[in-house]
């Protein structure tokens, strides 16, 4: 169906165009404890098309998108690309180019059936106990093929897999059950992290079960070490997004600092090609620009945008792309260096969000560590708040790393001044 | 005019039903739900337009749902040729066999649940609409939008920039079985404005919008939202931080109805009754509320974006009374939930799209409004907030926690609005205490549907909440 609608393109006299055709095939179980609630295939095709359209003597592109489903008959191709033809030029943004420069696909085709047998068995061998254990999961596992062709030559595919489980676990005592919530993804199933990680999650339900309220702390030094410190990365990452940039939501500028009088670590930020086992190891991204390591933040001094081909453009950063993978680096002390002192240490919010603009932090905590020196005390209840953009000054980051999917940060940030409301 | 249904769903009828036919002879139960979704979303702002025939809901697929031995399968696919109907019996049951093997292989047992009924029933919907997505003027509308967009940045120097958007949807969706076959049609629409501004270096922004199960014709509506959005951004953008504290609040039906979905809509989606999940099933005819709390959620409850004739298992349409004047009543359900339950389905099996398995889901979540005025109720505060904005919320069923990110809070002192604004403001609690504590309810009663709802953090739907102004106790932070 794709070539014929790159036909049908052509012969329609667009003056620019775009294809992505992703095909998926994905295998799914959902369990209720380790009885499977139900069981499901997708085999699916999405093709989706852009036509670009110059308008005014080429000092604007106008462009239209729609999906082509893959049972659409002629007629209904010609027509979708004839009202995209019309469309684009109701859509008068300043000129930009696509990509133009040929690249290599690749990546290789994973079988879903595996995948998914693998993370059964993983979820199989959790040590659960009495006390603690599994209350459902829902296992997702996926081979992908995407090719994107443009009409400025580029024609290449990759392939890769990618994976999610979402677990619920519980843990219990005379009085009270409680549960915690946990999404992972993965390229494919990483059994011994998986199993790792949900050991340590059901160890967290153990003292959630004995947890007192968090006391009212008002400004306290808090300690990141979960999946929740990606937020803050993505803060950073969004600032130097193209489009984040180009429509004035960001106001980070290449070879300027993002902020003065920095009382601990600075930030360096890398878009990487490839993390191992990451849901997007691909050499391409998805408008078909090579994917390759680069700085985006160095020492707290912005160094590249990346994005969109169109905001790139406007910008004038033709040499980047979508990046998919980032990398931060680590500070100079250690993480059992970084505690010290009195600090918080959040492991379960509700929910961890981070404004991209304002930067504002917000969460309501399930389940805290609160480290006095020696004495460390379960506790929850109330929440975290703050400006990143004032945070930034007076943060510590460990030495090591640790990747959560797409992203490789410091297993441990040590943040001064957040306000910290008791329950 | 009626929403038209479609001519493809139609055309393919008799060869999923012909599917539907072969499959049986393998399997108990067979179920086919169809799509076939079409709408835009055009954005305008001062920099960047676009225009997608993309929304949250435009799809084209079929999945099969299958039942065999206490097990419920299901296979979802978009490359469907009618006229070989048959010829894809040997692959969907090639394929869930592999299923089944890769389970015995490992040992994993089945959750038994009963088979659903499968009684005769015909029902064909067009619902009412001014004007239908696929044939909008788009060239007016991206002037229309960019007028708006002009306008909202002329309303002041502190404003980086106005987005407007404006989408429209038009859904067909046909359930069949071999006694069944439902089909309905309906347009929802949903304009936004979210604007970006600047005061003294700082950033923030805003966001309104307006929602209806109807046409384009919405958004010529949108020249107040404008408005509405730039108050809110004015008022942010001089915000200060809220002293962490318990206070008397007094909460927008915007926010009324975020504390609905957050705080026991989700609550009570009986499929977490199912894996105990959900604290609200054992307190199923006890107090979790003042008298003045009734709350309704179905998708019959109001006319807005989720508003349809039956659901994605084909159940009908409903108006449950989850809580009556404090006590809770029932929860909603799913059709498989309900077997597993002993209960009845209400309407609210909903799928993210046709490639996603069906959960409980919200539809219209709404508080019941009450006799007082927003005066009298701001009137009533010692010390308190007026909280307007919604940022985001997420749900604890399990603990009846809740957690609200509300964007602004307008302080009231002695019974009046000192004009200090608070931002962001975080609102916490336990959820029977903060309902324990409504004390008033206003004769107002609106719905918003511009948001969409996950499920844990994924399964996006799109859902409904409102009611009156509420007043009641929270720690804000």
């Amino acid at each position: 169906m794709t070539d014929r609608i790159i036909e049908l393109l052509k012969a329609q006299g667009v003056d620019a165009f775009e294809v992505t055709d992703k095909c998926t095939s994905a295998w799914e179980f959902y369990f209720i404890k380790h009885e499977l609630d139900q069981n499901r295939v997708r085999d699916v095709e999405h093709i989706n098309v852009t036509v670009y359209r110059k308008l005014e003597d080429g000092k604007f592109l106008g462009s239209a998108t729609q999906e082509i489903s893959p049972t659409a008959s002629e007629e209904e191709a010609k027509k979708i690309i004839a009202d995209l033809y019309e469309r684009a030029q109701y859509v008068k943004n300043p000129y930009y180019e696509l990509n133009k420069k040929k690249v290599e696909g690749g990546g290789e085709k994973f079988d879903p059936a595996q995948m998914a047998r693998d993370f059964i068995e993983a979820m199989q061998q959790i040590p659960e106990t009495s006390g603690e254990d599994i209350n459902s999961y829902e296992i997702f596992a996926e081979s992908n093929t995407r090719r994107y062709v443009n009409s400025e030559g580029i024609d290449v595919t990759v392939s890769y897999p990618s994976s999610t489980v979402e677990v619920v676990v519980n843990a219990r005592n005379d009085k009270h059950e409680i549960e915690l919530y946990r999404m992972y993804t993965s390229g494919t199933c990483d059994k011994d992290n998986l199993v790792k990680e949900i050991s340590k999650t059901l160890s967290f339900g153990k003292d959630r079960l004995i947890t007192v309220p968090t006391p009212a702390l008002d400004k306290a030094t808090v300690l990141f070490t979960t999946a929740d410190a990606v937020e803050i990365f993505k803060w950073f990452a969004m600032k130097m997004h193209a489009a984040f940039k180009y429509r004035g939501y960001s106001d980070w500028e290449k070879g300027k600092a993002i902020c003065e009088n920095v009382e601990g670590d600075t930030f360096t930020i890398k878009a990487v090609k490839e993390l191992p086992n990451s849901s997007y190891n691909a050499p391409v991204d998805s408008q078909g620009a090579e994917i390759r390591d680069m700085y985006i933040l160095k020492e707290n001094v912005p160094e590249n945008f990346w994005g969109d081909a169109q905001f790139r453009y406007y910008l004038g950063v033709p040499d980047s792309f979508i990046a998919s993978n980032f990398a931060a680096e680590g500070g100079s002390l250690s993480e059992s260096e970084l505690r010290s002192g009195n600090y918080l240490e959040p492991v379960e919010f509700s929910d961890f969000s981070v404004d991209p603009i304002t930067g504002d932090i917000a969460g309501e905590i399930r389940l805290a560590y609160w480290h006095e020196g020696d004495k460390v005390t379960p506790v929850s209840g109330g929440s975290v708040s703050g400006t990143l953009t004032d945070l930034i000054r007076n943060v510590r980051l460990s030495k090591e790393l640790k990747q959560y999917d797409t992203t490789l940060i410091p297993s441990a940030v040590k943040i001064e001044g957040v306000t910290v409301t008791g329950a | 005019m009626k929403a038209k249904f479609s001519t493809y769903l139609n055309d393919i009828a008799p060869g999923l039903k012909d599917l539907i036919a072969e499959l049986e002879k393998s399997y108990d139960y067979v179920s086919v739900l169809s799509t076939d979704s079409v709408g835009f979303n055009v954005r305008v702002s001062q920099r960047v337009k676009s225009v997608s025939g993309s929304t949250l809901t435009t799809e084209r697929g079929n999945v099969i749902r299958v039942y065999k031995d206490g097990l419920y399968s299901e296979f979802s696919f978009n490359r469907f040729d009618p006229e070989r109907a048959k010829d894809m019996v040997a692959e969907v049951r090639g394929v869930l066999d592999a299923q089944l093997s890769v389970l015995k292989a490992t040992q994993s047992k089945i959750y038994n649940t009963p088979k659903l009924d499968d009684e005769k029933q015909e029902l064909f919907v067009e619902m009412e609409t001014g004007s239908l997505p696929e044939e909008t003027d788009l060239s007016a509308l991206v002037d229309k939008l960019q007028k708006f967009s002009d306008e909202g940045v002329a309303l002041s120097d502190e404003v980086i920039d106005c987005n407007c958007v404006a989408q429209s949807t038009h859904i067909c969706k046909m359930f069949l079985t071999a006694n069944k076959d439902l089909r309905q049609s309906y347009v929802y629409s949903e304009g936004a404005v979210f604007m970006i501004g600047a005061r003294d270096g700082k950033s923030d922004q805003s966001f309104s919008g307006i929602s209806d199960r109807l046409g384009p014709e919405i958004f010529d509506g949108m020249g107040e939202v404008v408005k509405e959005s730039f108050r809110g951004l004015n008022d942010t953008l001089g915000a200060d931080h809220v002293i962490p504290g318990e206070y008397e609040i007094i909460t927008t039906p915007e926010i009324s109805g975020l504390i609905a979905h957050e705080a026991f809509g989700h609550g009570v989606e009986m499929d977490m009754f199912v894996k105990k999940r959900a604290l609200g099933a054992e307190y199923l005819g006890k107090r979790v509320g003042s008298d003045i709390v009734t709350m309704h959620e179905g998708a019959k409850c109001v006319r807005d974006v989720t508003s349809y004739a039956f659901d994605d298992e084909g159940t009908p349409a409903g108006d449950v009374v989850e809580i009556d004047k404090g006590i809770l009543k029932t929860g909603v359900c799913d059709a498989l939930a309900a077997l597993r339950l002993g209960t009845k389905p209400t309407g609210n099996g909903k799928r993210e799209n046709f490639e996603h398995k069906v959960y409980t889901r919200m539809t219209n979540t709404m508080f019941d409004p009450g006799t007082s005025t927003k005066e009298e109720m701001i009137k009533s505060v010692k010390k308190g907030y007026l909280l307007d904005g919604m940022d985001s919320g997420m749900e604890d069923p399990k603990h009846w926690g809740i957690q609200c990110i509300v964007a602004r809070g307008y302080e009231i002192i002695d019974g009046k609005l000192t004009g200090k604004v608070v931002s962001p403001v975080i609102m916490t609690g336990y959820v029977p205490d903060l309902l324990g504590s409504i004390s008033m309810a206003s004769t107002d009663y609106e719905s918003h549907g511009n948001g969409a709802c996950g499920k844990g953090h994924k399964e996006w739907v799109k859902t409904v909440d409102g009611g009156p102004y509420l007043k009641a106790v929270a720690k804000l932070g």
